[in-house]
């Protein structure tokens, strides 16, 4: 493996956040129903899984579950549109749409360079959809949405595929696709000029694409001699898509994995379903695996009263038990003196606790123990303390430098040991 | 001069502006304060709307603006004051209106001075698909690898401000360039021609299939091909007939599938579904790419050689029997096999040869290069002088416009860079060619800004009409009208338009525009219940998406007025979709016109598309429903829910209950009701058609282990006071009163449509014109799209 190759050198922090929509279950405590709820019975050290966490049980002490957080950008916002701003933290609002970095893009910006690729960006529905129904976590530095995969086989090409081609072949083919983009480059600043305004601005973002393509192209040819690793893809269903959901989630997840025990990549986002409910090709996954609604309904049948409860409450324990899985991949690999997991900060939530209601986060924080995360706590915050506080922290962890993300007031000690 | 007379435009619409602030002040803020405020102020601000702190300064604040125009429709509409509050008086109400109509028209004047705002547009992934279909006379899948398309709020993919680029998009654009041209541009010599031809099935006793000659409820005949290439078009010819249970009865259907990877398990891909009718054998003849197929390692020892598939995919909605496992005695010994049971009551195919051949040309090169590649150099010194001249070709047609100097030398400092390594003049011409397919030229419909002339070139114009009604590149034809500098004329661009939409390539319009405007993709959003609908098979989403899309193209094609789209006595319908419905229609699996005698609804509201994609998969979904015919039948989108709604509680019982009763008691609660009156109705309408589009009497709710039924109960009360009990009510009253509102949404859909972006206030004006000419000509499409086509913010002007 690459990262076992750097020797004595720590072993490297990554950072992985995973998203769904529409929230949770949020019954009264007391009532039979409170049982379907996300967020545990007690506090600290003393707290209890409700059943949509049973897949999380032994995996107690890898991870915290944090209660309270939100961004207070995000509370002004409409109901359905802070996905967008899940890692960002900015506020969106009509007119005034742009977007700002994302925790995993500040990373990437800062560290990408030492992997093949510098982050993975993936979801369910692919693409960037449109600004407030992002189908992408990831923003770059201008704010520019990331667009994610979701297909698994272009994934794994991308990651793993082998060019079969000679060594210097290849390298020819990577210079002459360098002199390409320099010449499609010249040639389109000529067109720029004779461009409305509001036509130029849409040819920058053409031009930005151009030079990341030749940083690519850059990168590609310094990863050259550096043979990608060989990874085993059986038992991968590298061609589930939205009609088998389970396979699909499964196989991202795999994928994730295997980005991260290779060394390919440190930071990746994946979005399970975007908040559009009217196009999201997610909303319909817990029908195909047989419960009662889409997503959305599921949401909001949960706020409607105590019979919701239990449909999304199962919907949301079919995400635990995913996400249980990943986790036990990561912890069952060896990494230095622990596991991957420990080397691995995984961030799995949503920004909606109810659906329309942009505040107290559902948020499980995971694994990451060798950056120094303490576990095996249900931790809760008051509304005055910014989530991204809790991304300052984490930027520090990973080994960045930083004093503030978006609106932070500080940092989010608590969650160390 | 010309300075002058804009100094005085200037100070006019200062002035103008003045007077208006001060009307604002004395007549209209008053009446506001009195009778809006108390529901659209600080404490409640209903649908989000303030009108306590509203700018009064329409040019300089467009989103006030926007507000004002919702202010305007809500009062001409007589939807506010609400029922139950207190009517404006006629003095009021017109202070009110006098005043936002003229500064909405003072306003869209001052932003036409300052010259409407437009987009680059990137190519979609259809146009992507199509243009490079028809630049490379190649048809192969291009766009398997791009990211799905943003759209726009409109529901349209083809919105310039909407679409994006990123590096992955450019990324994955160069390897379908460089892949699509590895195969249109040759090298070497005609490569050798396999050819197989068998009559009988293959066998394997092992499999739990069929395999037979006779393809009926079960079956399937395999054709195993020992040899063939690894690429190029491949063709195959099955001679087959039908044997039909009864002369009137459905045609039996033959699916065609090629490939099968056993290392990947994956299936074989289809290559085309065809009906197979009555009377004597015919020959079906498909064709293909075959590198486009699942095709396993040639090292693979189990199954050697290349396995095509016919079976019947003809369903009467009944499973197909499994086989079971007979044993029978055969030279003393047991023998176990597989029998299925003959039906005689299913239509079947019997399979009486195959032929396959692959790769077919007709030449070598193949037409398809030559276009390309018109010379082939016949020494290293003739390579530029044959570059140059293929460029010369290629890249007027690829940049969609008249060659620029720089155009060509550009691309030959690239040729002469890449020729030393690349091995030869064709693989070095690939790139060349590619370089070209990755800029922006290629990529976007750019429409430059000279300084000296108003309105869009001829060139442009061609662009614009060809991605409206083609989705695709100008041809040759206007291409030529382009060159020749006559194509803005305008009896030359009417009689283009009417060519356009006649050819059958303006079907990728009325999908394009159809799927954004109906939503019709909403279908595969749904996943149906099987539990509550069993028979349904998911096919049919595909069929009901065909069926709004085949309405509307018979209206355009038979210029038919398009309030046929809201009320018909007739729908378009396949074998399987008619069967659906409950009806007698074709025998096979292509659109036809189908009378429907009053069985069931016509027109959009009575669409199984429609009605299945606002629905919850179990039960109809009324507000979905509601907020659809706001949405595309009246253009009067319903606000998005606010931040945050409050809690509502109902019983544990109410699982049991429709929606629809659910419904109202969300409605009964004040905070929701205010919002939901003015949805809901439309989709209430509706509840006598269930989930997947059938008329229903009773509604069938499910909790655990309990069933109930309910009585449908489809009454409502419009916004507008107006009683309906059922879809035919709200048909006829969308039809005989509402037909100029329902215009002008399609109207303003299709120009939104057309110009590739979102209509904004200045464009009013031009859709209120458009509309009117619409209807006095009888709500004819081809009309409507020829006075789009005609006009100023299509010409760019």
């Amino acid at each position: 493996m690459e990262a076992m190759a750097a020797g004595a050198e720590a072993a490297p922090k990554r950072f992985c956040a995973v998203y769904f929509p529409y929230g949770i279950v949020q019954r009264k405590e007391g009532t039979e129903f409170a049982e379907w709820n996300w967020f545990p019975e007690g506090e600290g050290l003393d707290f209890r899984f409700r059943r949509s966490h049973a897949a999380l049980e032994p995996l107690r002490d890898e991870l915290t579950m944090l209660g309270g957080l939100s961004h207070p950008k995000g509370r002004k916002m409409g109901g359905h549109d802070t996905a967008d701003n899940w890692l960002t933290g900015a506020e969106l609002k009509e007119g005034h749409l742009d977007n700002t970095i994302s925790l995993d893009q500040l990373l990437a910006d800062r560290f990408g360079e030492q992997t093949r690729f510098s982050s993975l960006t993936l979801s369910t529905d692919g693409g960037v959809g449109e600004p407030t129904r992002a189908s992408t976590l990831s923003f770059s530095r201008t704010g520019q949405p990331i667009p994610a995969e979701n297909k698994p086989r272009l994934v794994f090409d991308r990651l793993f595929g082998v060019n079969s081609d000679s060594l210097s072949r290849q390298r020819q083919q990577l210079r002459n696709s360098g002199s390409m983009l320099d010449l499609v480059l010249e040639h389109s600043r000529s067109l720029r000029g004779q461009l409305g305004q509001v036509d130029q601005r849409k040819l920058d973002e053409y031009l930005t694409a151009v030079r990341q393509i030749e940083l690519r192209v850059e990168r590609s040819e310094r990863w050259l001699d550096v043979p990608k690793p060989t990874v085993d893809a059986s038992g991968l269903h590298l061609d589930a898509d939205d009609s088998t959901p389970r396979e699909l989630m499964q196989t991202m997840y795999d994928l994730l994995f295997l980005a991260f025990q290779t060394d390919s990549t440190r930071y990746a986002t994946y979005q399970l379903g975007n908040m559009n409910g009217a196009t999201s090709i997610a909303g319909k996954f817990p029908q195909l695996l047989g419960m009662a609604d889409s997503m959305h309904t599921l949401a909001h049948d949960a706020r409607k009263g105590d019979a919701g409860a239990e449909p999304l409450g199962r919907w949301t324990g079919f995400l635990t038990e995913q996400l249980a899985y990943f986790l036990r991949r990561l912890r069952e690999t060896n990494e230095g003196d622990g596991s991957l997991l420990d080397n691995t900060i995984v961030l799995f939530g949503s920004s909606n606790s109810q659906t329309h209601v942009n505040e107290n986060y559902p948020l499980v924080l995971a694994g990451g123990q060798a950056a120094g995360l303490r576990h095996g706590r249900y931790l809760r915050f008051g509304d005055e303390v910014p989530l991204a506080n809790l991304f300052v922290t984490l930027l520090q962890r990973c080994g960045a430098e930083s004093e503030g993300f978006a609106d932070s007031s500080g940092e989010l000690s608590a969650i160390l040991a | 001069m010309k300075a002058l007379i804009r100094a005085g435009l200037l100070l006019a619409t200062a002035s103008a502006g003045l007077w208006a602030a001060e009307s604002f002040e004395t007549s209209v803020r008053p009446v506001l304060q009195q009778r809006c405020v108390m529901c659209h102020g600080e404490a409640i601000a209903n649908a989000g709307v303030r009108l306590d702190t509203l700018s009064g300064d329409l040019a300089g604040d467009r989103r006030a603006a926007e507000t004002w125009h919702d202010v305007l429709n809500a009062l001409n509409r007589g939807e506010m004051p609400p029922r139950g509050a207190p009517a404006l008086s006629d003095d009021e109400r017109r202070a009110v209106v006098d005043w936002v109509t003229e500064e909405l028209r003072r306003t869209a004047a001052a932003r036409r001075a300052n010259g409407g705002e437009v987009a680059l547009r990137r190519l979609n992934r259809v146009e992507y698909q199509n243009t490079l279909r028809d630049l490379l006379g190649l048809d192969v899948d291009y766009v398997r690898n791009l990211p799905p398309d943003e759209r726009s709020r409109e529901g349209f993919a083809n919105n310039g401000a909407a679409l994006r680029m990123s590096a992955l998009q450019l990324e994955y654009y160069l390897q379908a360039a460089r892949s699509g041209l590895a195969r249109a541009i040759v090298e070497g010599p005609a490569p050798p021609v396999f050819a197989h031809h068998s009559e009988e099935t293959v066998q394997d006793k092992d499999a739990n299939i069929l395999w037979s000659n006779r393809l009926g409820r079960n079956g399937a005949f395999v054709a195993r091909v020992p040899e063939f290439p690894d690429e190029g078009e491949f063709v195959l010819r099955i001679r087959a007939r039908a044997e039909l249970p009864t002369p009137d009865s459905a045609y039996p259907r033959m699916e065609v599938t090629l490939g099968y990877r056993a290392d990947t398990q994956t299936p074989s891909k289809r290559v085309a579904v065809v009906d197979v009718e009555g009377g004597a054998a015919q020959t079906f003849e498909f064709r293909g790419r075959i590198e486009e197929f699942p095709l396993q390692s040639r090292t693979q020892s189990k199954y050697p050689g290349l396995l095509v598939w016919a079976r019947n995919v003809y369903s009467d909605g009944k499973p197909a029997p499994e086989g079971r496992k007979v044993q029978e005695q055969a030279d003393g010994k047991t023998v176990t096999h597989w029998k299925w049971d003959e039906d005689p009551t299913f239509p079947s195919i019997v399979v009486e040869s195959f032929d396959f051949k692959a790769p077919v040309y007709v030449s070598w090169p193949p037409e398809h290069h030559r276009r390309l590649v018109p010379a082939t150099p016949a020494s290293p010194a003739e390579e530029g002088s044959a570059a140059r001249a293929a460029l010369r070709g290629f890249l007027p047609r690829a940049y969609r416009r008249p060659l620029r100097d720089e155009d060509v030398a550009t691309s030959m400092r690239y040729f002469e860079l890449l020729r030393p390594s690349a091995g030869s003049f064709e693989r070095t011409l690939r790139d060349v060619f590619a370089m070209a397919l990755v800029s922006p030229d290629f990529l976007y419909q750019v429409e430059t800004r000279p300084n000296d002339h108003k309105g869009l070139s001829d060139h442009e114009l061609a662009s614009r009409l060809s991605y409206f009604l083609w989705s695709t590149t100008p041809d040759d034809e206007l291409r030529a009208l382009a060159d020749a500098g006559r194509l803005h004329q305008p009896e030359v661009l009417r009689a283009e338009t009417v060519r356009l939409l006649r050819d059958d390539r303006s079907r990728a319009f009325v999908e394009q525009f159809c799927d954004g405007w109906l939503d019709l993709n909403g279908v595969d959003r749904v996943a149906v219940n099987p539990t509550y609908f069993p028979d349904f098979d998911p096919t049919l989403k595909a069929d009901m998406r065909q069926e709004t899309r085949s309405l509307f193209a018979e209206v355009l094609r038979n210029d038919l007025s398009a309030l046929t789209l809201l009320r018909a006595d007739f729908t378009m319908l396949n074998e399987s979709l008619a069967r659906h419905y409950g009806l007698r229609g074709p025998r096979g699996g292509a659109f036809e016109r189908v009378a429907l005698d009053g069985k069931r609804p016509g027109g959009l509201l009575g669409q199984g598309s429609v009605l299945l994609a606002n629905s919850t998969g179990e039960d109809s979904h009324p507000i979905e429903r509601g907020v659809w015919v706001r949405r595309a039948l009246l253009d009067d989108p319903p606000p998005p829910p606010p931040p945050a709604v409050p809690n509502l509680d109902a019983s544990e019982d109410s699982e049991l209950l429709p929606l629809k009763v659910q419904l109202e008691r969300h409605r009964d609660s004040a905070a929701c009701a205010q919002c939901h009156r003015s949805i809901d109705p439309w989709g209430v309408a509706l509840e006598g058609l269930d989930a997947v589009g059938l008329v229903r009497d009773t509604i069938l709710r499910r909790s655990g282990e309990r069933e109930e039924r309910h009585p449908v109960d489809a009454a409502a009360v419009l916004p507008d006071g107006t009683h309906v009990d059922g879809v035919n009510d709200l048909i006829d009253y969308l039809h005989d009163q509402r037909p100029n509102d329902f215009a002008r949404a399609l109207t303003a859909k299709l120009l939104s449509y057309a110009l590739g972006r979102s209509l904004e206030l200045d464009d009013e004006q031009e859709v209120d014109a458009l509309t009117e000419r619409f209807a006095e000509g009888g709500y004819r499409l081809p009309h409507l799209i020829t006075m789009i086509v005609a006009g100023d913010p299509f010409q760019g002007r």
